[in-house]
């Protein structure tokens, strides 16, 4: 049997405006997974704390007011420096074309600015949990 | 070569598909004379400048006055927007609209260990009075109408620092014109509600409202952000209700303070979106006006007919315009100003066509602002009030709104108003459910969003413009600037006013904190300080964030 893949939703920083964390929630639920939504103002040690009790696959971070590099880079060496190097992550939001080579560098797997389908999102990730997983 | 003849006998029969409004309301083939035999001109409908207002609140509209041309901004420091503000003044816009950023709305100061990223970014950084004379400055605040968009209890420091200003540069505060949105109720949805707990929040804005009435007689006292709400997906019929709801916990809340309705009536407003699809847009509006009027004659017992107007600021639909192909937002925003320009509203902030990636650059806000001047100068629209009004497909449509509207409307009183509507999570549900079917409705293609899931183009079309970037240096002098101001002003004046301020929420829920708020203001205490401190004596956290401790515990 399959595992479900296990998607933890998180906003860093100041920024409330939670509504497409919310949507990507409810689609990556209706596609199959298990989805923990953490909400607004997690900063990255409280995200990597939850990301560790629910044993998830992906983090996915969402960020609509500019701040996505500095956000997935703290985020992404907190998950290192706790041995969660191995788990997705995966940004989306207000995110210039410019900026989608930086996120992979400092270490984003997935990036999904603004109109990416949820398909896209969804493949995306049950593709890379599966290659995880296998 | 047959696949381009394949693609062009295809594009021959394209035809419209989805026979409904954007919010999911069926229409017909067209509306006739049958569709239109209840209406009733003189009661329900009548001349513009005529109760109960369907066809605009003046008889000349756009004769007398064009729309309010405002474009929202605020970024950087308070010098900064000044700046910007005055580039705006330059390219023609004729009232100015600040925002603040995250930290602002959640009445952090620059300085806040979590802000570091956000700060100036999405508004301006204001933490004190030192910033708002940077901020407002050489603006001449007594000639220019200015809309001051803050709805956490912020906003009450933020109008403490306006008036301040002004005062001090010898102004009569009873000229000042313009609006603050003190809607704590929508904050909700925007998901700050961590800075505007129920119960403070909504009685603050009481507050404002009262100290505007009696204090600013030519200042709006709310503008119900009923554009917020209609970004997160629902329809326009929602956003009526919800809009109408919100404000029918405010006048409450002013009448129960011992206001009369007519006293603050006429200076109530909203913020409403203008979305893509045209004529719902135009419906909404009219059916907006009547309701409005309806419900502060009926239900509110208002006989100043300048309370039963209803005035609407329009803010562009955001979450319309695409990250694809971003020159095609020019389009839908001229569209959506069409609307509201047709819609009879009193001002309008077009979006600039970089929205999906950032705030504006020069280029795209210089733009915004000439899709306006051309819709006043060129295209003849503001030659007449109300011109759509008479189409049998506008007239049914703003009745067919209005009716579910009402309906809405209705549940949400029957519940025991929005507070407790809201409280329930009866309104999240309601948004959250309208939020997945259209994200689902773009996703399986039943909604055609050009560029998104239809004629994606190649990659040239989807070129990005210039991305808004706010150089490091601005914000670390930000975070300093704050720092020195807590060492360098008279703090021992400060925390007699602190204390003068915790004692005065004691006295309860009738009480006014206004002055004890300018009070404090004036002697330069920060944002934080001031909120955090009504929090704590409210029995919540100083800080929304739990990070940082009142520097004023204990014995002055």
């Amino acid at each position: 049997m399959e595992k479900k893949p296990r998607v933890l939703i998180a906003k860093m920083g100041l920024d409330g405006h939670d509504r497409a964390a919310k949507v990507v929630t409810a689609i990556l639920r209706d596609a199959g997974m298990e989805v923990i939504y953490l909400g607004s103002y997690q900063t990255a040690d409280r995200i990597v704390r939850a990301a560790m009790e629910e044993d998830v696959d992906a983090i996915g971070l969402s960020c609509l007011c500019g701040a996505h590099v500095s956000y997935a880079q703290e985020l992404k060496e907190r998950m290192r420096q706790q041995g969660l190097g191995d788990v997705l992550l995966l940004v989306g939001g207000v995110i210039p074309q410019e900026d989608v080579s930086t996120l992979h560098e400092v270490g984003a797997d997935g990036v999904f600015p603004a109109g990416a389908s949820a398909e896209s999102i969804t493949s995306f990730i049950f593709e890379r949990v599966k290659a995880t997983v296998a | 070569m047959t696949d381009t003849m394949d693609k062009i006998e295809q594009a021959y029969r394209e035809k419209a598909q989805r026979a409904q409004t954007w919010s999911g309301l069926p229409v017909e083939q067209f509306y006739g004379p049958s569709d239109v035999t209840g209406l009733n001109y003189d009661n329900n409908v009548a001349d513009p400048g005529q109760y109960p207002f369907a066809r605009g609140i003046h008889r000349d509209m756009y004769r007398g006055r064009f729309w309010t041309r405002r474009e929202v901004c605020g970024w950087g420091r308070g010098s900064d927007t000044n700046k910007w503000l005055k580039f705006q003044l330059q390219q023609g816009i004729s009232g100015v609209s600040v925002v603040f950023d995250n930290g602002g709305h959640l009445g952090l100061d620059a300085d806040h260990p979590q802000g570091r990223h956000e700060l100036g970014v999405t508004g301006v950084s204001i933490s004190s009075l030192q910033d708002a004379e940077d901020l407002w400055g050489d603006i001449p605040l007594d000639k220019v109408s200015t809309s001051i968009i803050e709805s956490s209890p912020a906003i009450a420091v933020r109008v403490a620092e306006y008036v301040t200003v002004a005062e001090r540069r010898g102004m009569d505060i009873g000229c000042l014109r313009g609006n603050v949105q003190n809607d704590s109720l929508h904050f909700h949805f925007c998901g700050n509600g961590i800075a505007t707990p129920v119960d403070m929040a909504t009685k603050m804005g009481v507050d404002v409202i009262e100290y505007l009435t009696r204090n600013l007689p030519n200042f709006y006292v709310f503008s119900v952000n009923m554009y917020d709400l209609r970004e997160n997906g629902i329809s326009a019929a929602q956003e009526i209700a919800f809009g109408l709801g919100i404000a029918q916990t405010y006048i409450e809340g002013a009448l129960a303070r011992g206001l009369d309705v007519d006293s603050f009536g006429p200076r109530c407003s909203f913020y409403v979106a203008a979305h893509i699809d045209l004529f719902e847009e135009v419906a909404k509006f009219r059916a907006m006006r009547r309701m409005w009027a309806r419900m502060l004659r009926d239900k509110y017992g208002a006989k100043d007919e300048r309370t039963m107007k209803f005035k609407a600021g329009v803010h562009t639909a955001g979450s319309s315009l695409t990250f694809q192909q971003p020159l095609n937002n020019v389009v839908r925003v001229a569209y959506q100003a069409l609307a509201a320009a047709l819609g009879g509203v009193q001002s309008i902030h077009c979006c600039s066509y970089d929205e999906a990636i950032s705030i504006p650059s020069e280029e795209a806000l210089t733009l915004a602002i000439r899709t306006q001047q051309m819709l006043a100068y060129e295209t003849g629209v503001a030659n007449v009030a109300d011109p759509m009004g008479g189409s049998y497909y506008v007239e049914s449509l703003t009745d067919k709104l209005e009716e579910e509207a009402t309906r809405i409307l209705r549940h949400i009183e029957t519940v025991g108003g929005m507070k407790k509507a809201i409280q329930s999570g009866w309104v999240e549900a309601e948004i959250q459910k309208a939020a997945v079917l259209h994200r689902k409705e773009v996703d399986d293609g039943q909604r055609i969003v050009v560029g998104v899931n239809a004629f994606q183009g190649d990659a040239a079309e989807s070129a990005q413009p210039r991305t808004f970037r706010i150089p490091d240096e601005i914000l670390q002098a930000q975070i300093a600037a704050t720092r020195r101001l807590r060492e360098e002003r008279d703090n021992a004046a400060l925390r007699r006013a602190i204390d003068h301020l915790r004692r005065e929420v004691d006295k309860g829920e009738q009480h006014n904190l206004m002055p004890a708020v300018i009070e404090a203001t004036r002697c330069y205490g920060t944002t934080g300080e001031i909120i955090g401190t009504i929090r704590e004596a409210y029995g919540h956290t100083y800080d929304p964030l739990d990070l940082i401790q009142s520097p004023f515990r204990g014995q002055g």
